[in-house]
């Protein structure tokens, strides 16, 4: 199959990335002889101070503890600002998460050190925070793009402002925010691979036990599962994205 | 946008919120050494009665400005947090003047979260007045630089000396220049060849567009996968390469360090660019071209004097997303040996230096918002142009 | 019935609707017309209180609005707007649905009501009913609006330029469409408008608004003949006015009637059912100074003449 009929391929995408990234965290402990060519030199060449599915899952779950704080602060602040009695904090809220996407995400996981210290903790902090900006910025445009005659024609038809926002506005914001969610995803798996550096346990750690210890092998272990994991998840997501539903043009 | 005729609530809550945090939390806070623990000095105790009273009724009139008018009047607001603004240098050299006498030549004061948080909400107040008063995002970058300015002079001034972010500054100066230059080379080098070869490859995608779907879709890919991961990959071919042939070595090209660094920034930023690019040169209107056309111009003409002026203030926007991306992954690219401010971040988080992080994040955050700042207003330049 | 009685809106400073009085009866079509910002699309809202009026109240069939819960006044009120509103997310038959749904009609009934709905709009329920509002013209959008308004079977609809945004041709099929509707289910229905051609053909009754204010309200032939100020006369059309007025009136008011059955013929005819300003029009055409009129089927039952349009009372 070309790579290009590949990148336009379906459903079956995302499951094939799983099914790499699952056999490359459990299987990639048994090349020893593969990495062994990589660094002859070295005493050990697979990474052994955890397993790669025991790393794996603890990166997940700080990633999906933070998407799941994140996506919730985030839509709740785009859904409160968006309402008349909100209205007044709209201008800064819509200004701060633009402007605070310019920070780069590494000086926000640093600077969680000095206010609180090293670990898990800080750096779901960091990620809480960083991730929420484009989940917040998504939903403020999905739920500002809509067009005020279908709110208005909502209203008119007698519909409460909670099943207008159930109803009509979140449905038709869903693909946007969706498209936040994404993006913030890919930012905090690779913010979240960095957090090794302020002690969380990700799959970051072979990659910097391996930059430490001047070992190839490590680093490449890392790098695979790493990589592996962002483009399962993403390609998840853009999955999901296509089954929001739609205007009925997109189908 | 409307804004309603009726008082404001987003300044008087931030005003509030400022003044619980500097009065709860510690304004700074003195160590007798870099090794000695530090003990924190709250507003009253930093400042004295007269100053932390003045801080104190500046926030509230801000509020009530805010609150009580039917219409509120900007003006006076802005005004006084440029005050709060401008005070906090002074209120640190203040502090330091009260408390760190000739028996303490190795003190270091810590600016204290009550001070960062009075910053921080001092810059959503600005924030929220620019949008109110409908200023560009140029002029939030103004008041920073005037901020930065009177940083400068005063430590110039020697008056912030025992200030430990200062110090730390002031034992690495020559890597502090050197840090700056080489994370500025980096990003320079990244954006002007992604610049080069995306601006190249959008061309091409003009001409074959049935590429196109396929090239971005390669990009993005590439996009997605995080940085640590790519840094990790090119380490063990280029290293290969660099053991295979000995003319690389002497260029510095080897598994860690520029090469590998390089590489993946310019990776990573082809992408905003070639799309911006691509969208740029494919939505000037129909109608322009076809006019262009009609009159005569030839296609090279057409292309230099109407599709690209006109795209341009799209490819500066891409330009801007890709230096953003450039500054903050050249960070991480410190990881791999790439030098530039990570270093210090990387060293800091090693040494539990809390100062050096900080030496090292600031300046990158600063780096950041200066490259934003500085394409916005390239790109308003364009684009008022273009609508000229 | 609607009543509104000294209703105004400020909206801060500005006086959108200043002190109106107006009563809508039961089965009329009452037509608000004027230029942008005269405030007869606020007064429309604030019928279903999607604006809530100042000062003054609004009474529909005998009770204060304001004593009704919102949601519930706006179920019971059928609603349709200029750019539709329809939902994009949601099929044709599931925009209909919206009002007997949030009245909760079971599922069956709503069903029947949506079928029977879009064969009133001339929307074949197996080509339109699983469609999405994209994929639907203009014309057909601003159906599925109309039919959507008279889904839970409201007494009243209001309707704001429904037609404003369509192209003259479809425009008219859908007047026709809402006369035909109208006759058949006599609802009491408030349509703002600024197109005064619009509203001359569509209503009882014609409200001309002014900054505000009601400058006159009569049925559009008392309209036409006396306009109470020089504005009411521009609105008219100011020196088109007497065509207008001719295209109020049927042919058959002002024909003569044959009494012996003539046979069918050929050459410039015009139908019994065609209004004068067609006829004139047809006699400029053909410089000729009397037409013969046929009935539906072509048999001729009668003549018109142009003295008799120049001498009808006025």
């Amino acid at each position: 199959m070309s790579r290009r009929a590949l990148l336009r391929s379906d459903a079956w995408q995302p499951l094939l990335w799983l099914a790499l990234l699952l056999t490359a965290a459990l299987g990639l402990g048994e090349l020893d002889g593969l990495f062994r060519l990589l660094e002859p030199d070295s005493r050990t060449v697979i990474y052994g101070r955890a397993a790669f599915i025991d790393l794996l899952g603890s990166h997940l779950l700080l990633v999906a503890l933070a998407a799941c704080v994140s996506s919730l602060v985030g839509v709740g602040a785009a859904i409160m600002v968006t309402r008349r009695w909100g209205e007044d904090f709209l201008p800064l809220v819509s200004q701060v998460a633009s402007i605070g996407q310019t920070i780069p995400p590494v000086a926000v996981l640093a600077l969680a050190v000095p206010a609180l210290g090293f670990g898990n903790g800080p750096t779901l902090f960091a990620l809480i925070l960083y991730g929420l900006l484009p989940i917040l910025r998504n939903s403020l445009a999905g739920l500002r793009s809509i067009d005020p005659a279908v709110l208005e024609a909502a209203r008119g038809m007698g519909m409460a402002p909670l099943q207008v926002l159930c109803q009509v506005e979140l449905p038709l914001a869903l693909n946007v925010i969706l498209a936040g969610i994404r993006t913030s995803l890919t930012i905090n798996i690779a913010t979240a691979a960095i957090g090794s550096t302020i002690g969380a346990s990700t799959l970051g750690d072979p990659v910097i036990s391996g930059l430490v210890t001047g070992n190839t092998a490590f680093i490449l272990q890392g790098a695979i599962l790493i990589g592996l994991l962002a483009v399962a998840v993403d390609s998840l997501f853009e999955q999901l994205q296509r089954r929001a539903p739609g205007t009925g043009q997109a189908k | 946008m409307s804004l309603p005729l009726r008082s404001n609530r987003v300044i008087p809550l931030l005003a509030l919120l400022a003044l619980a945090l500097l009065w709860c939390l510690d304004f700074v806070s003195i160590q007798p050494n870099r090794i000695a623990p530090g003990s924190g000095l709250g507003l009253l105790a930093a400042l004295g009665p007269v100053w932390a009273l003045l801080l104190t009724g500046l926030l509230l009139a801000c509020g009530l400005l805010a609150l009580w008018s039917p219409r509120p009047t900007y003006g006076p607001i802005l005004a006084l947090v440029w005050l709060l603004l401008l005070q906090l240098p002074a209120s640190l050299a203040w502090s330091i003047e009260r408390h760190i006498g000739a028996d303490l030549p190795y003190a270091r004061v810590g600016i204290g979260a009550g001070c960062w948080s009075l910053l921080f909400l001092l810059g959503l107040l600005l924030i929220e007045l620019q949008q109110r008063l409908g200023l560009s995002r140029v002029w939030l970058l103004g008041s920073a630089v005037v901020l930065a300015l009177l940083l400068g002079w005063l430590a110039g001034q020697g008056w912030l000396e025992p200030l430990a972010l200062l110090r730390e500054y002031q034992s690495r100066r020559s890597q502090f220049a050197a840090a700056l230059s080489s994370h500025l080379a980096l990003v320079g080098a990244a954006v002007g060849a992604s610049l080069l070869f995306g601006g190249a490859i959008a061309l091409l995608l003009q001409r074959y567009p049935r590429a196109h779907k396929g090239s971005i879709g390669l990009l993005s890919f590439i996009q997605t996968i995080p940085s640590l991961a790519l840094f990790g990959l090119l380490i063990a071919p280029l290293s290969y390469l660099s053991a295979q042939f000995p003319a690389l070595q002497q260029l510095n090209i080897r598994g860690i360090g520029w090469a590998p660094a390089l590489l993946a920034l310019i990776a990573y930023s082809l992408l905003p660019i070639v799309r911006n690019t691509c969208v740029a040169l494919q939505e000037v209107e129909a109608g322009v071209i076809e006019s262009a056309r009609g009159m005569g111009m030839s296609p090279a003409q057409v292309f230099l004097q109407v599709r690209l002026p006109l795209a341009m203030p799209l490819i500066i926007e891409g330009v801007r997303v890709t230096s953003i991306q450039a500054i903050g992954l050249t960070a991480v690219a410190a990881l791999i040996g790439a030098g530039g401010f990570g270093t210090f971040i990387f060293q800091g988080l090693g040494q539990s230096a809390m100062d050096l992080i900080i030496l090292g994040a600031l300046p990158i955050i600063v780096l950041a918002l200066l490259a934003d700042g500085l394409f916005s207003l390239l790109g308003e330049g364009f684009s008022s142009g273009a609508r000229r | 019935m609607i009543e509104l009685r000294n209703v105004s809106k400020l909206f801060g400073q500005t006086r959108a609707v200043d002190a109106i009085s107006l009563s809508v009866q039961t089965g009329e079509l009452c037509v608000l017309i004027g230029t942008s910002g005269c405030g007869k699309s606020t007064t429309l809202r604030m019928i279903n209180r999607l604006i809530a009026h100042s000062a003054g109240s609004i009474r529909i069939d005998g009770r204060d609005i304001e004593q009704i819960d919102p949601q519930q006044l706006r179920r019971g009120i059928g609603y349709a707007i200029q750019n539709t509103g329809l939902f994009p997310h949601w099929t044709v038959a599931r925009n209909i649905a919206v009002v007997p749904r949030l009245l909760g009609w079971p599922a069956a009934r709503i069903r029947r009501r949506v079928e029977e709905l879009l064969h009133l709009l001339d929307l074949a329920p197996a080509e339109f009913a699983a469609k999405y509002p994209s994929q639907l013209s203009g014309g057909q959008a601003q159906r599925v609006g109309v039919a959507r308004a008279l889904a839970g079977d409201p007494d009243i609809l209001l309707m704001d330029e429904p037609f404003g945004a369509l192209d003259p041709i479809t425009r008219e099929s859908l007047q026709n469409e809402l006369l035909r509707i109208q006759a058949q289910l006599r609802k009491t229905i408030v349509f703002v408008t600024h197109d005064m051609d619009e509203a001359l053909k569509l209503a009882n009754r014609i409200v001309v608004m002014d900054k505000g204010r009601i400058v006159q309200q009569d049925s559009p032939q008392a309209l036409l003949a006396k306009p109470a100020n020089a504005f009411v006369e521009n609105l008219l059309g100011g020196q088109e006015r007497g065509l207008k007025q001719a295209g109020l009136l049927r042919v058959a008011t002002l024909m003569q009637v044959l009494t012996t059955a003539a046979a069918p013929l050929a050459g410039p005819r015009i139908k019994a059912t065609d209004n004068l300003r067609q006829a004139l029009s047809l006699m400029l055409w053909h410089r000729c100074s009397s037409l013969p009129v046929v009935d539906e089927q072509g048999r001729q039952v009668g003549v018109l003449r142009l003295d008799a349009l120049l001498d009808r009372p006025r």
